[in-house]
């Protein structure tokens, strides 16, 4: 179980993350939506304490991860593996060395230093490459692959670190659909396989609705919205995605009869358009 | 494409405004501009006119002083013959006057002594280069783990190429004696501080991208440094390296002149005791011998780079 208490991220005046309380069960798939600068992606580094947080508290079991140092610090990260939209790997060092690093933390620092691996810890890094039907660019320089292969290639070094959870930092956004499909499928599949937490930050509705059993919904800094897929209504979405949106809503609204029930496809339809015009 | 002349009417009124406010921009921004292109150029005038007078860089000394280097130049070349020009040492084992083996008499003597140099500058480079390679990363701004370490690095690799070789390798003599390895030393702290300051600039330029990538899987100062930044910066590490050790060849036939080793040291031998054509005989081949390491680690630097850019 990962709770936030009132966590508190402030850059001079303005609050990126302001006072978010949230528990989040082990094993559930949870996507963040909200517009750019809504704190989403300060929220998921202020988790694996890429970002140090101004107040609050991050428990994870018993300890405050907020107020973790050095060598348990780098303990969590280990844990809490992160997946970045840039995806992050080192261009020049061939990928199985890119999934490697993923051990960096149980390593001694005079192997780590000299790139010296184990036969078992390259079995295990290349059956992680399998895992994505990435084993055979093993060989080649990360820089050579395209996008969608370098984040399959981020998500085997994630998997190497057998973390208990698995943040990502809007990991399609740089995609095409069909590799945005393929990452988000591994995502969900290492989600209900292995049963590791993820936290997904994604910027389109219908992403989010498609493969996240709860929905947590920014703006400004602040929580607006915390449900199920099914209770993300034309209406959250709106409060999520503020006045902006408006002019674009009004127009599907009223061809949608809005209730309180699951969505229609009219209503996905209308989100998306949301999505989109925002 | 719509032509839209800016006091046309057909155009709306917000865009005129666009277009005016832009134009507005554009001029105000060129009038600045202008601005301090002209103070810059009369800053420039006023400091080249200052280092003239100060350094007394006058047309009339410099006249006079060129008959003088000429006479030099007299003096030191060789009385050559071409009649017996490539004639052998004869049988009582001297050379004849004339010939260019008289003028090498000392050949193999400067050969060795050259060589020696050569030596001198690769042992300088390198340890110069591990000492600057380690410290570049605690003296960027980007990358050290704390501004102290930050500032004592920087500080301590701005004292080391701050004195000139020449003079650390004065120091060296005078502590550990005449010979190669004071010049080693002056070379390599030299090395260490120009060298690092270079490694330095370049990590600054490397991307954060893949070093946080190493910060979030729990890698630690030296991972970071050692995964995320290593392998970007390595073959402009190479690059300054080699350029370097082309400028510490040249440094090493230089710092002999104190007594540090080196074709330098011959070089002032013949310059105080003789100032003979065995001057120029020395000089020829320095300038050859650091012609052609120019040459060869251009290649090589060159060819690295070149295969970085184009795989």
């Amino acid at each position: 179980m990962l709770t936030l208490n009132a966590l508190t991220k402030r850059f001079k005046d303005t609050a990126a993350v302001d006072a978010v309380s949230l528990q989040i069960p082990d094993g559930q798939m949870v996507g963040i939506i909200g517009r750019s600068g809504a704190g989403k992606s300060t929220l998921l580094r202020l988790l694996n304490r890429l970002s140090d947080p101004t107040e609050g508290e991050i428990l994870f079991g018993d300890t405050d991860v907020a107020k973790l140092k050095g060598d348990a610090l780098r303990k969590w990260r280990s844990d809490c593996a992160m997946i970045f939209q840039q995806f992050n790997l080192v261009g020049r060092l061939d990928v199985v060395t890119n999934v490697l690093t993923g051990r960096l933390y149980d390593l001694p620092a005079w192997r780590s230093l000299t790139q010296i691996y184990t036969p078992q810890e390259r079995a295990f890094a290349v059956q992680a490459l399998d895992r994505l039907t990435m084993a055979h660019t093993a060989l080649q320089r990360a820089e050579t692959l395209s996008g969608g292969q370098q984040q399959r290639v981020a998500i085997a070094r994630a998997l190497v670190q057998e973390p208990k959870i698995l943040l990502a930092d809007e990991p399609i956004a740089s995609l095409d659909p069909l590799n945005a499909k393929i990452v988000m499928d591994a995502l969900r599949q290492i989600n209900q396989q292995d049963g590791i937490t993820v936290v997904c930050n994604l910027h389109t509705l219908d992403t989010a609705r498609q493969y996240c059993d709860r929905i947590i919904g920014m703006q400004a800094g602040r929580i607006v919205f915390d449900g199920t897929p099914d209770q993300l209504t034309i209406g959250a979405a709106r409060d999520i995605y503020g006045a902006e949106a408006d002019e674009a809503f009004n127009e599907n609204a009223t061809s949608t009869k809005l209730s309180g029930a699951s969505a229609t496809e009219a209503q996905v339809a209308a989100i998306k358009q949301a999505a989109v015009n925002v | 494409m719509v032509d839209i002349s800016v006091n046309s009417p057909a155009s709306s009124s917000r865009e005129r405004n666009a277009v005016t406010l832009f134009e507005q921009h554009r001029s105000d921004l060129i009038r600045q501009r202008r601005a301090m292109t002209i103070f810059g150029i009369a800053a420039f005038l006023v400091c080249l006119g200052l280092s003239i007078w100060v350094s007394r860089f006058y047309p009339s000394r410099l006249a006079e002083g060129v008959p003088r280097i000429l006479e030099y130049f007299v003096t030191i070349t060789p009385d050559l013959n071409w009649s017996v020009l490539f004639e052998a040492k004869n049988e009582a084992g001297r050379a004849v006057p004339g010939s260019f083996a008289y003028w090498y008499t000392d050949f193999w003597t400067y050969l060795e002594l050259i060589f020696e140099t050569i030596l001198m500058a690769i042992t300088g480079t390198i340890i110069g280069g591990t000492l600057a390679f380690l410290l570049s990363f605690a003296a960027s701004d980007n990358l050290a783990p704390n501004q102290t370490i930050y500032f004592l690095a920087r500080r301590f690799m701005e004292i080391c190429r701050g004195i000139p070789e020449i003079l650390l390798a004065l120091v060296f003599v005078f502590m550990i004696g005449i010979g190669p390895l004071a010049g080693i030393l002056a070379v390599a702290i030299h090395t260490t501080g120009a060298l690092g300051k270079l490694f330095a600039e370049v990590n600054e330029n490397a991307s954060d991208k893949p070093v946080e990538g190493i910060t979030a899987v729990g890698g630690n100062w030296f991972e970071r440094m050692a995964y995320g930044v290593v392998p970007q910066v390595t073959p402009n590490f190479v690059s300054y390296l080699l350029l370097r050790f082309e400028i510490n060849v040249r440094a090493s036939s230089i710092i002999g002149f104190v007594g540090a080793g080196g074709i330098g040291q011959e070089l002032n031998r013949v310059i105080s005791f003789y100032s003979d054509d065995r001057v120029l005989a020395v000089l020829i081949l320095v300038v050859a011998t650091v012609t052609v390491i120019d040459l060869i680690s251009e290649r090589l630097r060159l060819g690295f780079i070149g295969k970085e850019n184009f795989q």
